[in-house]
């Protein structure tokens, strides 16, 4: 073999007009996978990395070989004996002499070797690949050529080395021009080789590496916000966003007016993040400050100018709203109510006046369903789910969809509300994400429900079943917020029987109520299995508590959270096998369930101790679990192993005589509902070993 | 600088890049796009270089002069460039400069914002460009006329000047900007936003505007039978006033607006379909 040349390292920067923030990343996570997969069995190389910004995309190959790999492909032929015309044909083609082909079971192969290429060659072939294979959310097209990206490009540098891989994409030819930030650095900067590539944006004022930029901007901003004993408002989304919407990041703190604080704080906030992307600062108890952070892509010189100018723009901006808050003020919630007749929810499901009706039925009916256990305060309940849909047609609503239930909180604390009620309207989208809380009160729970019910419900009737990603109703988010309070909540609700009223309610025809509830149901239990698995449960042990589970939700939780704490028990895995033998013989035997053994009609020793044992553990199992100790029950249940195991083994439960066969089946059912109690433990999978 | 030293600077600017500085088209319309020399400068293949200032109206952005920000009458200056230059972000940075605006001294951001004309079947790929966190232009490549996709494509520029001035002169309310020749932009435009608010929101006669645009509507059709787009266009022009004008009066509920629209749409298609067999470069026949 010769000797090894020096391998070099490759770089591309796609450099373009700037994209939107959120085109960048999955970029830059496409670039980095395809160049990997092109790369493979081609040639040998290093470790490949990407970085970028708003106008960069960057991947780097670190110690490429100086040519690629040979291949010998081989290709099928006649068979062996075929006339000489047909082998010779077939020789030709491939480009070997007829003499060289290859007899292999009586066919005839060509083999065909590919000589190494040189490395430039086979980037030169790779960078057009790789700009056509990554997708955007949106392209377009901007010159003569037709060609599609997320926007339009301005230069390709490509360096394999200290040499330039020609490439022209686009009207747009590669070279080793670096263009820096297009208003703070002048000429471009020349690249004599790779490695100096993300010096030479950086002295251009572009910090190229996300993860640098992004604890730059951190460090930054907390510099900036030092001066005001705040810190600015933790929002992982608006600096993901700001670290791919500047090249250099430069925080500069601006001001509040005094004035404009009496606005609703949430209303600010919004205003700040959404219009502006600035930070708002909080102090350490999350109040806001009367100081925001606009993030400058730029210089730290001059930033008196742009403080003016990012004030000015604020100002305007919190006019208009402190206009539509004055604007929602001239009416009440309660005399808003009439305007939602005229908002439509959705074609077949009515107005948002009729939803709001429903809501309200729905509300109640809880409620009452909740007396017994956990009851709730009706008038809060009733208040709050009549109101809860007036904020729609404020102002600030239309404004800042994201700010509904807050301002009908708002404005019910205005109107006089009781704080009850205006909590409960507060928090009727609770829970908004995966971690955000579920409503603090449990009144606010029910009216949150119903309204959740209400949507699920509506939508499944009105066929608008979530496929694939589509889910234009959230309808997962809603059934997952369902289940997330019923269960933080700790609220006994029978979900199933929820489910099938809500249905009941809506304005439309379901030809098969029953069948549409369980399908509901399956979907709500769905993301329950999500929420579970997130927990780290296993996908076995969520599996068997499924019985049931939608009829109490916290009381689900227990079995399952027993399930898996028994679960270590070592003896634990060859009950369940055990046990799913017992299940499989009723199954087989087509036993109906709720068959009570005679111990005077059982007959061996081995049926008498599992009878025994049987009785004392179901006994000791139930104090547990009606105390709500379901793990202590469960454990209890899991000390009959040993005399199930000499059952299996003394008897056969498959009897000759007729009467004591029934009364061996009528044992086992016993026991398979006695675990079925905490869960079905023929659906848990033996660990692999 | 004064209002029209801004629109004076930028018709210099981009005379300098090679634009014809073309005037006001003198019919009513809703945005600078409308003005023929974009309309139609977009649809062939053949090259167009344009600027001009186009007075836009909105009547139900109208607010009887007493909001400081809002115009139902306004400016704005529109560039359009076929085939896109190279560098065309860059030359806008040194038009902000050419009329006192130095990006090194300011923040400048470029934030996603896609347009979109129901009415002329027309999309576009672009940005609003941010100064300091204010909008101040946009900044558009056109992909889509007439529900057709564009080649070679154009890129359009929409100064917000009023937006600009008030920056520059650093004036809070639009009616206090000086315009130049000793009057504020109030003295010439407060009289004209206070009656025509009036007349978008109060006087307008419904059933008249109405039947003016069945009429024209209509019109547009007829005259676009007779092979000649423009002055079919001037009937889109018009319809699509009228439509702007009735809805600001509250005369279009929700189902007849998209209703509206749609035959907006489809006259305009027409229209373009037109300009476009009448224009295109033709095959010599062989």
């Amino acid at each position: 073999m010769a000797k090894k040349i020096k391998a070099v390292d490759f770089l591309l920067d796609i450099h373009t007009e700037p994209f939107p923030a959120r085109f960048v990343p999955p970029a830059l996570d496409q670039l980095k996978l395809n160049a990997g997969k092109w790369l493979e069995g081609k040639i040998d190389h290093g470790e490949i990395s990407v970085s970028g910004t708003l106008r960069h995309l960057i991947l780097t190959v670190k110690a490429v070989a100086p040519k690629g790999n040979e291949k010998t492909e081989r290709f099928k032929g006649p068979k062996a004996g075929a006339p000489a015309p047909a082998v010779e044909g077939f020789a030709r083609k491939y480009g070997v002499e007829p003499g060289a082909l290859i007899a292999e079971s009586g066919i005839l192969y060509a083999e065909v070797r590919t000589e190494a290429q040189a490395a430039g060659a086979l980037f030169q072939m790779m960078i057009p690949e790789l700009l056509k294979s990554l997708q955007f959310p949106k392209f377009m097209t901007w010159e003569e050529t037709g060609f599609k990206f997320g926007r339009p490009l301005r230069a390709i540098t490509a360096l394999l080395g200290d040499k330039v891989v020609p490439v022209a994409i686009a009207g747009v030819k590669s070279g080793r021009s670096v263009y820096a930030h297009p208003v703070l650095s002048k000429a471009p900067a020349t690249l004599k080789d790779p490695s100096r590539h993300a010096a030479l944006l950086r002295q251009g004022l572009v910090i190229c590496d996300p993860d640098e930029r992004r604890g730059y901007l951190l460090k930054a901003l907390d510099q900036a916000t030092k001066p005001t004993g705040g810190k600015v408002e933790q929002d992982d989304e608006l600096i993901d966003e700001t670290v791919f919407m500047v090249e250099h990041p430069v925080p500069v703190l601006g001001k509040l007016r005094d004035a404009h604080m009496v606005l609703p704080a949430a209303l600010l906030k919004m205003v700040m993040k959404k219009q502006l992307k600035f930070f708002p600062v909080v102090t350490c108890d999350g109040t806001l400050h009367p100081y925001f952070v606009g993030v400058r892509d730029g210089l730290s010189t001059g930033n008196e100018l742009v403080r003016e100018g990012y004030q000015r723009v604020l100002e305007a901006r919190f006019n208009d709203a402190a206009f539509f808050v004055g604007r929602d003020s001239a009416s009440t919630l309660d005399g808003k109510r009439a305007l939602l007749d005229r908002v439509t929810y959705q074609k077949a499901l009515g107005s948002m006046a009729q939803k709001a009706a429903r809501v309200e039925a729905l509300a109640a009916w809880i409620g009452e369903r909740l007396r017994q256990n956990s009851p709730v305060d009706e008038m809060t309940v009733s208040r709050a789910a009549k109101l809860v849909y007036a904020d729609l047609v404020t102002d600030v609503v239309k404004e800042f969809p994201e700010l509904q239930g807050h301002m009908g909180g708002v404005y019910a604390r205005k109107d006089g509300e009781g704080e009850k009620v205006a909590l409960a309207i507060e928090q009727f989208y609770y829970p908004v994400a995966a971690k955000s809380p579920v409503p603090a009160t449990a009144e606010g729970a029910v009216v949150s429900l119903a309204g959740k019910l209400d949507s699920l419900a509506g939508c499944f009737a009105a066929g608008l079943i979530p496929s694939g990603s589509a889910d234009p109703y959230a309808l997962r988010r809603q059934a997952l917020g369902l289940i997330r309070i019923v269960l933080e909540k700790q609220l006994p609700l029978d979900v199933e029987e929820a489910i099938a009223h809500a249905i009941s309610l809506q304005p439309v025809a379901v030809p098969e109520p029953a069948k549409l509830a369980a399908q509901l149901c399956d979907f709500v239990w769905g993301r329950a299995q999500s929420l579970f698995e997130d927990l780290k449960f296993a996908v076995d042990e969520v599996r068997a508590i499924r019985a049931g589970a939608l009829k109490n939700f916290p009381t689900a939780f227990l079995r399952l959270s027993a399930l898996r704490a028994v679960r270590r028990d070592p003896a634990f895995e060859p009950l369940a096998a055990a046990f799913k033998r017992a299940a499989n013989i009723l199954k087989q035997a087509k036993v109906e369930s709720g068959l009570a053994p005679d111990r005077a009609r059982l007959r061996e020793q081995a049926d008498y101790d599992l009878y025994d044992a049987l009785v004392v553990a179901e006994g000791a199992a139930n104090d547990r679990i009606v105390r709500g100790d379901f793990e202590g029950g469960l454990k209890t249940l899991v000390s009959v192993k040993p005399h199930l195991d000499q059952f299996f083994e003394k008897v056969m439960v498959m009897a000759e005589d007729e009467g004591l066969k029934n009364q061996r089946l009528a044992l086992l059912s016993k026991l398979v509902r006695a675990f079925r109690r905490v869960a079905d433990l023929s659906e848990i999978q033996p660990a692999a070993s | 600088m004064t209002f029209q030293e801004i629109v004076l600077e930028l018709q210099n600017f981009w005379s300098r890049q090679g634009c014809a500085i073309v005037q006001p088209y003198d019919l009513e319309k809703g945005a600078g796009t409308f003005n023929p020399a974009t309309f139609f400068g977009a649809l062939t293949a053949a090259p167009a270089r344009f600027a001009y200032i186009e007075p836009c109206r909105r009547p139900a952005d109208g607010r009887y002069g007493e909001n400081p920000n809002r115009l139902g009458k306004y400016y704005q200056f529109q560039v359009i460039m076929k085939p896109v230059p190279a560098g065309i972000t860059d030359t806008y940075q040194k038009s902000l400069k050419a009329i006192g605006l130095d990006p090194k001294k300011h923040d400048l951001r470029w934030i996603e914002d896609d347009w979109e004309s129901p009415t002329l079947g027309a999309s576009g790929v672009g940005w609003e460009v941010w100064l300091d966190g204010m909008e101040i232009t946009q900044f558009t490549y056109f992909q889509q006329m007439g529900s057709m996709p564009l080649s070679p494509v154009s890129v359009e520029l929409t100064y917000g000047l009023e937006r600009i001035a008030m920056y520059l002169q650093n004036k809070n309310s639009v009616y206090d900007l000086d315009y130049g020749g000793g009057l504020t932009y109030g003295d010439l435009h407060k009289p004209q936003e206070r009656e025509l608010s009036r007349y978008s929101f109060e006087t307008a006669d419904v059933a008249l505007l109405s039947r003016h645009f069945n009429e024209w509507e209509a019109e547009g059709a007829r005259l676009a039978g007779f092979g000649d787009p423009i002055p079919a266009y001037e009937c889109v022009m018009r319809a699509s006033h009228l439509f702007n004008t009735l809805e600001a009066r509250g005369a279009i509920s929700v189902t007849e607006r998209a209703h509206y629209i749609g035959r907006i749409r489809n006259l305009s298609r027409k229209v373009m379909e037109l300009y476009i067999e009448k224009n295109a470069p033709k095959q010599e026949a062989a």
